[in-house]
């Protein structure tokens, strides 16, 4: 009896980051059978960390500083994707645009002060991403097609705001959001603090737990009366202040905002939730996943720039990556049950 | 045609689109203040070649239900190796394209069908791949083309409009309507993007014909990217994303569900023509550049409202709680 | 009924199954299946829910393995690994769910998967046999051109059958082809069966409504827990006989449980309850603490009243009062709001979330009473969860695996226990409460539903099992092609709820 309970104790403590928590998300796991999951990322892991410990200047505070820093655009809004593709979602096209159009409402509304420049640009994003969330949660819209439509018209809405040009801002009281505390950029912290934030909203509130229920079966959720549209919306407006977070740090970085400002972020985003293990169905994976996820990219192309492989390379594994744990994901959500 | 023939939305939408653009192209002298020459139907059919087999590739995947991301890394890939195996023989390089991408896309098809993992999360993964392989490749940079014969010739003017390009285009979408519309193929595939258990239960070889339909998919998008490098006469190790949304927006209008189980090549051809249309319609009056995005934001917008199944339930709901609101029984019976 | 000179040749074998057995994770749905099909004979396949005859059409079309027994066909015996396979040897089925493809049209879908059709498409004699099968089945109104989504339910079933009819097959399986179907629809399937038969073709007919199955078929086989009770001649058949075949002996009440309604509790009241094809002006004033039954099979519509009860018909219309306000229908958020809990009769695909934990399951649908301002408190989670494990008799040790882990039953148990003690639930609406579970755990969740009823709540349940019916039910209504056929207040016996249920007429 005792061992019986000391195992299933100790599977839990291995498949779940917080065991107090009763609803173990990614669950599914008998005790000591190493699933599909555990086999890929040891083969993936090992030689990745075998190699990366013998990279010259690898094992260096100045390269942790440089991989976590390169995390953080990305992650932020790789966090805000994760809570949009557990609400089942899938994904979001319209991200790099969102992005460039909150970053140039920040710089223009600098002459506002700080404070009230990041709360429009908050609400900008927020705003201009819940509305997608409201017609996939309350209409049922295909995301795709939707938030292709959303990319066209905000990208539209670039175009139109800055007239193709280059927005400048009038003041640059922004660039403390290029300091660095601690040795560490701030949007490193920022992406730790998104992190938490997202974690405590998933499995402390009830919105949260609702995501992951509405995301594995939307029709159960509906039959059982769960309010699906509202929980969408959530996710969707939380999605929409990551963007919004990334698309600030980006218009500091760069002083100035033009129409390709968002870049591959749109994909970039992806690749990182997908890396941490959520599902594109829905119903499962974490922030600390994606956490995961967006680290364990930016740790394989640093190990690939240190050992002088060219750019390309590092998206051609980051591709093969993303192929592969999903492809785990996968066999590990249908194994037991087939 | 009859009313109900146009009732059908895979044949609405691409009839109407297609009507709408041609008589804006016709209209455009209005704004533009210049007369349409033959030269602008040769720009736009130019246009359309070069989005056309992109749009074709993704469009059949998504009457099948399946939604093909890597068509663009294909498209890329394509160009990159027709430039680089067809310096002396264009021929050569066209077909270690189209192998290639029939070889990737067959790779794919086995995965999706096989193991029966959402297309999407693997063809964006795959998509990711080909982008660095590209760029492992090429060097991150553009490849020029050495073969100026071959680059003339792809573009030559052909009765006035044409060109060997659009014309192989063209051609590869009347083709594939006759296969679909003319064979059992077709039907099968609308079928299993429509409802895939009642397919496998009526005894459609439904795996087969995923892997058959990624494999096409593949070597249509990396023909297209061949033709559009020697266009070029460079090939572009990243295309981004703009290729694929614009062919997905082709595919929509074309009458084409992401659900699934509607749509046909014929009606292909009209949405990638009526996205080539718009271009060039932007070009001669010199629209500003977003008033295209808007357009296109507006008929996806359509679109997602015709499709949205929440959308209908409550109209539903509004109109039975109407249908009810007169006859309010006084009282319970005892 | 066929003249004497289209007799079928029953001393000769065309289709011979023998000692077929399947089980599914170790629990056997069919365990001795045995019957002989001739050449031209309409063979009638009945049985009781769970009796194992689904399963048997599965492994005879080629959709299941056996895993003992065997099939011949035209006396050798043969394998079925495929659909395909099963085409090849003449094997055409129309399948228990309906699986024309609304994307295609009628003549495409006529032709979808037969192996017969040429790659190459031949319009017009495609068109032309499509039209003559068409006509064939009364279905002069519908066009080979016209899109599958422009018919009704009633007439998709009509296709496909005429399909499966058209397919030149040697065996022809119908597996409830007429639930959705009305008494005219029926009466030219009947006719079109007759006359494949005619042809020399066997027919598997299996069917709920046993007076059709005695008008049509010339002999009987019935299944019971997934083995042959007999083969009769039909003519030698009452209904009344076949249901006792069906059931080995009738159920009876057990004791009078019916309970009288108290004076002071509150009730559902549903007046006029409608759902456009499905269900005609339901009424029905449900008191609380007491259990009501809605006996009818599918396609009877009594699983549209509970769906629509719970919000999920959004063209439904009609009164509905609970406690004496007006319960807005439509809208499943709402109806959850207002105190109604539904559990569907499919508890994969609407009901359960099968990744989640038990733990997590069961909290589902009340987190936003576990905490304050939608934060949650994890103390106050756990409680709840023991406590509801507690009353609901699940293993405590189980809470945190996965309900895909748990067996059938206790999935159940978990479905039901997820709307149970909690204070903002009325009304609580089953469908098929029991479906999939075995004895023990049905036991175990009709105590739940009585204890329910106890405790104050409204309960209202919908069945196709007599014994289930029976033995919960205070009040029974039986229903029929959407229409209520009679009401029984405790004096019910299981033959008469039979009868009622499968060719009864609407008494009201």
């Amino acid at each position: 009896m005792t061992s019986a309970d000391g195992s299933r104790h100790s599977a839990a403590l291995a498949t779940h980051p917080d065991p107090a928590d009763p609803t173990p998300t990614p669950g599914g796991r008998l005790p000591r059978r190493p699933g599909p999951l555990t086999v890929a990322s040891v083969v993936l892991l090992l030689p990745l960390a075998v190699l990366a410990v013998t990279t010259d200047r690898f094992l260096t505070l100045d390269n942790a500083r440089a991989i976590l820093a390169s995390a953080a655009f990305v992650g932020i809004t790789a966090i805000g994707a994760t809570l949009v593709m557990i609400v089942g979602s899938a994904v979001s096209l319209a991200v790099s645009q969102t992005a460039t159009v909150v970053a140039m409402v920040f710089l223009v509304t600098q002459h506002l002060g700080l404070l009230p420049a990041v709360l429009v640009a908050l609400v900008c994003g927020v705003v201009l991403t819940a509305v997608q969330g409201a017609a996939v949660g309350y209409w049922d819209a295909n995301p795709i097609v939707l938030t292709i439509a959303a990319g066209f018209a905000v990208g539209a809405a670039a175009t139109w705001f800055s007239g193709g040009t280059p927005v400048y801002p009038a003041s640059d009281a922004f660039v403390v959001f290029n300091r660095t505390l601690l040795g560490l950029p701030l949007s490193v912290y920022a992406l730790l603090a998104v992190t938490v934030l997202a974690h405590w909203l998933l499995r402390r509130t009830t919105a949260g737990r609702q995501m992951y229920l509405v995301g594995e079966n939307r029709a159960a959720a509906r039959a059982a009366g769960l309010p699906v549209g509202r929980v969408t919306v959530l996710a969707w407006a939380f999605f929409g202040g990551c963007i919004a977070v990334t698309g600030i740090f980006l218009a500091s970085f760069n002083t100035a905002a033009t129409v390709t400002l968002g870049g591959t972020l749109t994909l970039d985003a992806i690749a990182a939730v997908l890396v941490g293990g959520t599902a594109i169905a829905g119903g499962r994976g974490s922030a600390l996943q994606t956490l995961g996820g967006a680290l364990l990219i930016s740790v394989i192309s640093d190990v690939l720039l240190l050992r002088g492989y060219s750019t390309g390379m590092q998206i051609l594994v980051k591709g093969l990556l993303v192929l592969v744990v999903v492809i785990a994901v996968h066999l590990r959500t249908t194994r037991g049950w087939r | 045609m009859s009313r109900a023939w146009l009732a059908r939305p895979e044949r609405l939408m691409p009839v109407v689109s297609l009507a709408v653009v041609l008589a804006a192209f016709v209209a455009s002298p209005l704004v533009s203040g210049r007369q349409l020459e033959l030269f602008d139907a040769y720009n736009a059919l130019q246009g359309f070649a070069q989005l056309g087999l992109l749009a074709l590739a993704i469009g059949i995947t998504m009457i099948a239900g399946e939604f093909d991301l890597s068509v663009v890394g294909t498209y890329a890939l394509g160009g990159m190796l027709a430039v680089s195996a067809g310096a002396t023989s264009p021929l050569a390089g066209v077909l270690a394209a189209v192998a290639a991408g029939a070889a990737i896309g067959a790779v794919q098809g086995g995965l999706i069908a096989g193991l029966r993992i959402p297309s999407m999360p693997v063809t964006l993964a795959t998509y990711i791949a080909l982008l660095g392989l590209t760029n492992v490749l090429s060097g991150g940079l553009s490849v020029t083309y050495p073969n100026s014969d071959a680059t003339l010739w792809v573009d030559k003017t052909i009765a006035g409009i044409f060109s060997p390009r659009s014309l192989v285009t063209l051609g590869a979408f009347l083709a594939l309507a006759l296969l679909l519309g003319g064979t059992r193929l077709g039907r099968e595939l609308r079928a299993i993007g429509g409802d895939r258990r009642a397919s496998r239960v009526t005894g459609v070889r439904v795996d087969r014909r995923l892997v058959g339909l990624f494999t096409l998919s593949g070597a249509l998008a990396a023909l297209g990217g061949a033709l559009l490098a020697y266009s070029y006469a460079s090939a572009n190790p990243d295309p981004g994303l703009q290729p694929l949304i614009l062919a997905a927006v082709a595919a929509l209008l074309g009458g084409v569900s992401l659900a699934g189980g509607r749509g046909a090549p014929l009606g292909l051809l009209a949405g990638a023509l009526s996205v080539a249309l718009l271009a060039q319609i932007v070009v001669t009056t010199a629209l500003p550049d977003y008033s295209t995005q808007l357009l296109y934001a507006a008929l996806l917008a359509v679109i997602v409202a015709i499709e949205s199944p929440g959308l209908h339930r409550t109209v539903d709901r509004i109109r039975a709680r109407r249908a009810d609101s007169p006859r309010r029984y006084p009282c319970p019976k005892p | 009924m066929s003249g004497s000179a289209a007799r079928p040749a029953l001393d000769r074998v065309q289709v011979r199954v023998e000692g077929l057995a399947r089980a599914f994770n170790g629990v056997p749905a069919v365990r001795d299946a045995s019957f002989t099909v001739g050449p031209g004979e309409i063979h009638g396949l009945c049985g009781h829910n769970g009796a194992g005859k689904s399963t048997v059409v599965k492994m005879l079309s080629g959709q299941l393995t056996p895993d003992h027994g065997r099939i011949a066909i035209g006396g050798t015996p043969v394998e079925l690994p495929s659909r395909q396979a099963a085409q090849r040897l003449g094997v055409a089925l129309v399948d228990q769910e309906l699986s024309v493809v609304p994307a295609l049209t009628v003549g495409e879908n006529m032709l979808l998967g037969d192996i017969d059709a040429p790659l190459v498409n031949r319009r017009r004699t495609a068109r032309a046999r499509c039209r003559q099968i068409l006509d064939g089945m009364g279905l002069e109104h519908i066009r080979p051109d016209q899109p599958v989504t422009t018919l009704g339910i009633g007439e998709r079933q009509l296709v496909e059958i005429a399909k499966a009819l058209s397919q030149n097959a040697r065996v022809v399986i119908l597996d409830e082809p007429t639930a959705t179907l009305s008494d005219v629809e029926s009466a030219h399937v009947f006719a079109a069966i007759r006359r494949v038969a005619a042809t020399g073709c066997s027919i598997i007919f299996v069917s709920h409504r046993l007076s059709e199955v005695l008008d049509l078929c010339d002999r009987v086989t019935v299944l019971r827990d997934g083995s042959t009770v007999a083969t009769t001649a039909a003519e030698q058949l009452t209904v009344d006989e076949l249901i006792v075949q069906m059931l080995g002996e009738t159920p009876h009440r057990l004791a009078a449980v019916a309970k009288p309604a108290t004076s002071q509790a509150y009730a559902l009241r549903i007046e006029g309850l409608s759902v456009p094809g499905r269900l005609v002006n339901f009424d029905l004033t449900a008191r609380a603490g007491r259990i009501h039954a809605l006996a009818g099979q599918l396609g009877s519509g009594a699983s549209d009243v509970l769906r629509a009860l719970a919000g999920l018909h959004p063209k439904a219309t009609g009164n509905v009062r609970l406690r004496d306000r007006t319960v807005p229908y439509r809208d499943p958020v709402a109806a959850a709001r207002d105190g109604i809990a539904f559990v569907s009769n499919d508890r994969k695909t609407e009901g359960l979330f099968l990744d989640k934990s038990v733990a997590g399951n069961l909290v589902a649908t009340r987190l936003p009473h576990l905490g304050r301002g939608g934060v949650l408190r994890p103390g106050r989670e756990q409680d709840a969860v023991r406590s509801i494990a507690d009353l609901a008799g699940l293993p405590a040790g189980r809470l945190r695996e996965p309900v895909r882990a748990l067996s059938g039953g206790n999935q159940q148990k978990v479905f039901v226990a997820r709307c149970l003690g909690r204070n903002d639930v009325l009304a609580l609406l089953l469908d098929e409460p029991t479906r999939g579970v075995d004895i023990g755990g049905r036991a175990a969740i009709h105590r739940l539903l009585r204890e329910a009823a106890d405790a104050g709540l409204v309960v209202i349940f919908a069945s196709t099992e007599l014994e289930e019916l029976l033995e919960l039910g205070d009040e029974i209504i039986t229903m029929r092609d959407g229409r209520i056929v009679r009401r029984y207040q405790g004096d019910a016996d299981g033959s008469a709820l039979m009868r009622d249920m499968t060719h009864g007429v609407d008494q009201t």
